[in-house]
C-alpha cells in the first residue's frame, strides 16, 4: 500500500470563516473551521475523516474540492497544486476528483432525468456524445446496480438508496482517481447503507480508486477505512491505520469517541467514558490543546502548550502531550 | 466520568399486573390523494411500569406513527386511528376527548422529539416553557413552578440552572436543548415517557450523555419509557424489551439480548447483519467483509398486503408467505415473531447470517 | 418550468379529454381568466371589422346616450365610444404585453448577473434600488416632455420601473438555488458556469417569472391608463382606455357612459390577467408541485 503513488497531498490546510457584525459588517472574528490539517491519500486507499459535527471534517472535503476557497495551505492532486489554479484550469483538474454528497435528495437536480444527471460530467469534459454517451451512461448504471431502463426516470421516482447510486455513478463517470464522499450513507437506512457501502468497496477494488470518506459514524469508518483521521475543533488529533486506531487509540478524544458509540455486543456491564460538556466554539478555541476542556486526563501543561501531531509508532500519529514518541504513558517533559 | 449501563439489561421486568400502557391491534391510516396509507397495521404490546421498551425499524415502518397514536397526536382529517385500543392506566385513550387528552399529554404521558430546536418555542425562555406545563397540569403558582423548573434543570444536569432557566433555546447547544426537553417531559412526573429518536440529531459523545441521563432518571423516577429509534446500537444499550417493526406491522418482539443474539425473523436478522460492526482488535487494515444487504425495497403501504410484508425481500419466502399473513406467535420464552418459516431459519446458523465474513 | 408543468400536466392531464376536463375543473381561475383574455385578444385583432372609425368626428351626434346606433354612446366630439373602446383594447393589450416581455427579459438578465456575480450584484442592485424609487408616472411625464409622445415612449417609461421588481425576484431565486447541493454537485463535476446557469439555475426562475409577468402586465395596463388620464400617456390621436376616460371626465355628470365602458373593460382585463396569474402561481408553486 505504501508504495502506491500519492493521489492527494494536503499540507497545512486552513479555512477560516470571517464573522461579520454591526452596520458596517466589520469582521469581528474568525471561525477556525479547519486550522492546519495535513494528510495524504494513495491510490486505492480509503482515508476516513471522522469527528463530531462542527469539527471541520466536511469543510476539509469542501476546501479540497474548492467549493470553499481554502484560507491557507496547499492541496496537491496527482502532483498539481490546485490551490493556485484559475477557474478553467481547476475545472480541468476536477476530472480527477469527483464528489459524492450526503443528501441523495437535494444533490440531484429534480428537473433532469437520471441519464442526464449521470451523463453531465461526460459532456462537461467532452468525453462522449450521442450514441457513445448513451452507451457509457448505460454502463455506469450497470456498475452501480441500476437498471439501464432507469435513465429516463426523474430523481423523485427513485428511493433514497437508488438516488445515492445515481450520485455515485455521476462521480464515477469521468474515471476520477479520487472520490470525496461527504457523509454518503448517513441519510440512508441501515439496510440501504449496507448496500451503498458494499458498492463503494466493490468500485474501489474494480477501479483502484482513492476515497476521502467523511463520516461521523465510527462503525462505518471502521468498516470502510484503510486509514482514519480523527478531527476535533479543526485539527487532526489522531491519524493511524484502521486497526491501530480502533485497537489502540492513543488520543483521549478518540478513546472517548469509541467508548461513546453504542455497540450491539454489550454482555454485562461495560466501562465507558462519558465526556462532560459540549464542544467549545471554533470561533474561540481553547488555548493549548483544544481538547483540554473536556479531557479526563488533562494536565496543567495542556492549557498552555498546543501539542503537534507526531508519529509515535509507525504510521500512528497523535497530537497529545501525554503521548511522546516511543513512550506510552508518562507526560512529556517540556524543556 | 465513568458509569456502567448494566441496569438496562438485568433489571427485572414487571409482570402483567403492573401494566401501565396496553396497545391492542392498533391500526392508524392516513388519507392521501393517492389512496389510504396503512401506516400502522396491527400493533399490540403491553408496557410495564418502569420498563424500557424500544421500537426499532427503518424509516416508514410506522414506529413514529405508533408514538403519535398513543399520544393522540394524529392530525385529524389527514389520518385517524381506525381500530384498536390504547389503554393507559385503566383509561381508554382512543375514545378520549381532545380536552381529556390534553390533560394527560405532557402530564401523565410525555414525549421527547428528535429535533429539540423545533419542539421548543424560540420566543420563551426555557424556564418559562418548563414552568408553563407545571402551571397547567399541576396548578402550581408562578413562583413554585419556576422553582420546580430550576430543580428540573438541575436534575437533568444543566450547569448553573438558575441562569440557564432565563435563557432562550437558541442560546443553548443541541445537547443542552435535549436536556431541557427531557426536563420538560419529566417535570410532571409522567408514568410513561415516549421518546421518538431522542438522540438521532446529536453527536455520539452527547448521545451517550443523554441516553445515560434518561436511564438514570428512569430508575430514579420509575417512569416507563417507549424509545423509538432506528439505531440498533442504541437499542442494545438501553432497552429491556424490543419490538421490531416493518411496513406498519410488528415482525418480532423479545428481550433485548435474546433478540440480538437469537433473532428469529429474517428481517431482524437482515437488519442486524447490515450494521457495520465494531470489531475488537483484529487484522491490519480494514476488514474487507461485505455487509449483509437486504435486497429490494420497502413495499408501498397504499395497497393491502395479504401475506407477510417482508416476503418479497426474503430469501426464505414460500408461496404461503405471499398469500397468508403469518401470526405473531411465541417461538420461545417471551420471544414472538411473525414468520411462517422460523423452523427453517433457525436451522440456518445465526452466525452465518449475522456476523460479517472475514 | 418545462419539467414542472410537464410533471404537473402528466399527473393531471392524461391524454383523454376527460383528464383535460378534470384539470380545467381544478384550475377554474386559469381557465376563466384565459377565456376572458382570449376574447379580448380576438376583439383587438378583429377591431377593424367589429367597430367603425374611432376617430371620426360627428359634431351632430355629441354626447349621445347609448343606443342602437351608438352602443356605448358618443363623446363630446361625437365619436363612437364603442369603436374607441374596441380600438383601445389593442393599445392596452400591446402595452401590457410589451412591458411584460421587456421588463421580464431585462429583469431576468440583470437578476441572473446579480445572483451569480457578487461584484456585479453590489453595483447593479443599487442601480435597481434607484430605479425603483422613481415613480412611473413622473418618469413618463419627464420623458414625454423631453420627447414627442408616442406609444414607444409610454412602453419605455412603464417598463423602466418594472425592471427592478423582476430583477429582484430572479436574483432571489438564483441566490436560493445557487446554494443547493445539486449546484455544488454540478460545479464539482466540472460543469462550466454558463451551463450551470442555463441548465440548473434558469429553469427554476421560469415559473415565478411567468407569474410575475402577469402581474407586470396588469400593472402596466393600469399605469398606461393612469398616464393617459393625466395627459402624459398615449398621444390623443390613438384611442386608449386611459385617454377616453381622461376626455370623458369633464362630462362625467351628464354622460357617465364615456368613462363607464372603458373603465369596465379596464377592470375586466386586469381582473382576468390577475386571475391567470394567481392560478399559475398556485399550480406552479414549487412547494406544491414538488410534494407530489
Amino acid at each position: 500500500m505504501s508504495s502506491a503513488e500519492v493521489v492527494l497531498r494536503v499540507k497545512d490546510l486552513k479555512k477560516h470563516f470571517p464573522v461579520h457584525r454591526g452596520v458596517l459588517s466589520r469582521v469581528v472574528a474568525h471561525v477556525q473551521a479547519v486550522d492546519g490539517v495535513s494528510f495524504e491519500i494513495r491510490r486505492g486507499e480509503t482515508l476516513c475523516l471522522v469527528g463530531e459535527s462542527g469539527c471541520g471534517k466536511s469543510t476539509v472535503a469542501r476546501s479540497i474540492t474548492r467549493l470553499e476557497e481554502p484560507t491557507a495551505g496547499t492541496i496537491e492532486l496527482n502532483g498539481v497544486d490546485i490551490t493556485a489554479l484559475n477557474s478553467e484550469a481547476l475545472r480541468a483538474q476536477r476530472r480527477e476528483m469527483q464528489m459524492v454528497f450526503q443528501d441523495p435528495y437535494s444533490s440531484l437536480n429534480p428537473r433532469l432525468s437520471a441519464g442526464d444527471i449521470v451523463g453531465e460530467p461526460l459532456t462537461n469534459f467532452d468525453l462522449a456524445q450521442g450514441a457513445e454517451l448513451e452507451q457509457r451512461i448505460a454502463k455506469l448504471f450497470e456498475h452501480v446496480g441500476l437498471r439501464p431502463e432507469a435513465v429516463n426516470k426523474y430523481p423523485h421516482e427513485f428511493s433514497g438508496g437508488q438516488r445515492q447510486r445515481l450520485g455515485i455513478a455521476r462521480a464515477l463517470a469521468v474515471n476520477p482517481s479520487l472520490i470525496i464522499a461527504d457523509e454518503p450513507v448517513s441519510a440512508l437506512d441501515v439496510s440501504v447503507q449496507a448496500q451503498v457501502l458494499n458498492l463503494l468497496i466493490d468500485l474501489q477494488e474494480e477501479f483502484n480508486l482513492a476515497y476521502l470518506f467523511v463520516s461521523h459514524d465510527l462503525a462505518v469508518v471502521e468498516h470502510i477505512g484503510h486509514r482514519v483521521a480523527v478531527m476535533y475543533l479543526g485539527r487532526i488529533v489522531e491519524l493511524a491505520d484502521n486497526a491501530d486506531l480502533f485497537g489502540t487509540p492513543l488520543h483521549p478524544y478518540t478513546e472517548a469517541l469509541l467508548a461513546a458509540a453504542p455497540v450491539l455486543e454489550v454482555d454485562g456491564p461495560r466501562e465507558r467514558i462519558i465526556l462532560q460538556g459540549d464542544v467549545p466554539s471554533p470561533m474561540n478555541p481553547p488555548s493549548g490543546c483544544r481538547f483540554h476542556t473536556r479531557c479526563p486526563y488533562v494536565l496543567p501543561e495542556c492549557k498552555r502548550t498546543d501539542p503537534p501531531l507526531l508519529e509515535v509508532a509507525p504510521g500512528h500519529h497523535v497530537a497529545c502531550l501525554r503521548r511522546p514518541v516511543g513512550d506510552s504513558g508518562a507526560p512529556l517533559s517540556i524543556a | 466520568m465513568k458509569s456502567n449501563v448494566s441496569t438496562a439489561a438485568t433489571a427485572p421486568i414487571a409482570t402483567n399486573g403492573d401494566t401501565i400502557l396496553s396497545v391492542q391491534d392498533l391500526r392508524t391510516h392516513f388519507y392521501t390523494r393517492d389512496g389510504v396509507v396503512r401506516a400502522v397495521d396491527g400493533v399490540t404490546f403491553d408496557l410495564a411500569r418502569g420498563e424500557t421498551l424500544c421500537i426499532v425499524g427503518e424509516s416508514g415502518c410506522g414506529k413514529s406513527v405508533t408514538a403519535l397514536s398513543i399520544l393522540g397526536l394524529i392530525p385529524p382529517k389527514i389520518g385517524e386511528i381506525v381500530s384498536g385500543s390504547i389503554r393507559f392506566d385503566g383509561t381508554e385513550l382512543t375514545t378520549e376527548s381532545e380536552r381529556e387528552m390534553r390533560s394527560i399529554r405532557g402530564n401523565r404521558i410525555s414525549m421527547i422529539f428528535q429535533e429539540p430546536m423545533t419542539s421548543l418555542n424560540p420566543v420563551l425562555t426555557v424556564g418559562e416553557q418548563i414552568s408553563e406545563s407545571l402551571r397547567i397540569h399541576q396548578r402550581l403558582d408562578r413562583r413554585a413552578a419556576w422553582d420546580r423548573a430550576i430543580e428540573m434543570l438541575a436534575l437533568v444536569r444543566i450547569a448553573d440552572p438558575k441562569r440557564r432557566a432565563g435563557e432562550y433555546p437558541h442560546q443553548l447547544s443541541g445537547g443542552m436543548r435535549q436536556r431541557v426537553m427531557i426536563a420538560m417531559a419529566l417535570a410532571c412526573n409522567p408514568q410513561v415517557l415516549v421518546a421518538d429518536e431522542p438522540t438521532t440529531a446529536l453527536d455520539v459523545t452527547i448521545q451517550a450523555q443523554i441516553l445515560n441521563l434518561m436511564l438514570e432518571l428512569k430508575d430514579r423516577l420509575g417512569t416507563a419509557i417507549v424509545l423509538i429509534t432506528h439505531d440498533l446500537g442504541v437499542v442494545a444499550e438501553t432497552a429491556q424489551r424490543v419490538i421490531v417493526m416493518y411496513a406498519g406491522r410488528m415482525v418480532e418482539e423479545a428481550p433485548v439480548r435474546e433478540l440480538l443474539n437469537n433473532p428469529k425473523h429474517p428481517y431482524t436478522r437482515g437488519l442486524i447483519g447490515s450494521i457495520p460492526r465494531r470489531k475488537s482488535g483484529g487484522a491490519r487494515g480494514r476488514t474487507r467483509g461485505r455487509l449483509q444487504e437486504i435486497s429490494g425495497l420497502v413495499p408501498s403501504l397504499r395497497e393491502p398486503i395479504p401475506g407477510c410484508a417482508f416476503a418479497p425481500r426474503c430469501s426464505f419466502a414460500t408461496p404461503r408467505c405471499i398469500t397468508e399473513q403469518p401470526p405473531f406467535e411465541a417461538h420461545g420464552p417471551r420471544h414472538f415473531a411473525a414468520c411462517w418459516e422460523v423452523a427453517r431459519i433457525e436451522a440456518t446458523s445465526s452466525d452465518q447470517l449475522v456476523s460479517s465474513p472475514t | 418550468m418545462a419539467s414542472t408543468t410537464a410533471g404537473a400536466a402528466a399527473a393531471t392531464t392524461p391524454s383523454s379529454s376527460k383528464g383535460a376536463l378534470k384539470w380545467a375543473r381544478r384550475n377554474k381561475t386559469i381557465v376563466g381568466g384565459s377565456l376572458i383574455l382570449l376574447t379580448l385578444v380576438v376583439i383587438a385583432i378583429l377591431a377593424p371589422w367589429l367597430a367603425g372609425d374611432p376617430l371620426q368626428f360627428e359634431p351632430t351626434n355629441r354626447l349621445k346616450r347609448p343606443s342602437e346606433t351608438f352602443w356605448f354612446g358618443t363623446d363630446q366630439f361625437g365619436r363612437d365610444v364603442y369603436s374607441r373602446v374596441i380600438y383601445g383594447t389593442r393599445i392596452s393589450l400591446i402595452i401590457g404585453l410589451c412591458v411584460a416581455v421587456l421588463a421580464t427579459a431585462i429583469g431576468l438578465v440583470v437578476g441572473v448577473l446579480c445572483g451569480f456575480y457578487k461584484t456585479v450584484d453590489t453595483i447593479l442592485m443599487r442601480v435597481m434600488d434607484g430605479m425603483m424609487a422613481i415613480p412611473a408616472i413622473l418618469l413618463a411625464i419627464a420623458l414625454i416632455t423631453l420627447m414627442k409622445a408616442s406609444l414607444l415612449i409610454v412602453i419605455v417609461a412603464i417598463t423602466i420601473p418594472e425592471i427592478p421588481r423582476v430583477a429582484r425576484l430572479v436574483r432571489s431565486v438564483v441566490l436560493s438555488v445557487r446554494g443547493r447541493p445539486y449546484i455544488e454537485a454540478a460545479i464539482s463535476s466540472g460543469t462550466r458556469n454558463g451551463r450551470i446557469m442555463v441548465r440548473h439555475i434558469l429553469p427554476n426562475t421560469v415559473a415565478p417569472l411567468i407569474v410575475q409577468a402577469t402581474y407586470v402586465c396588469a400593472s402596466a395596463i393600469l399605469t398606461e391608463a393612469g398616464l393617459s388620464f393625466l395627459g402624459a400617456g398615449t398621444p390623443p390621436e390613438i384611442p386608449s382606455w386611459g385617454n377616453i376616460i381622461s376626455l370623458g371626465r369633464t362630462f362625467f355628470q351628464i354622460s357617465p357612459w364615456i368613462i363607464f365602458f372603458p373603465g369596465l373593460c379596464l377592470a375586466i382585463t386586469v381582473l382576468a390577467i390577475n386571475l391567470v396569474g394567481d392560478g399559475l402561481r398556485d399550480t406552479l408553486d414549487p412547494r406544491i408541485s414538488r410534494r407530489m
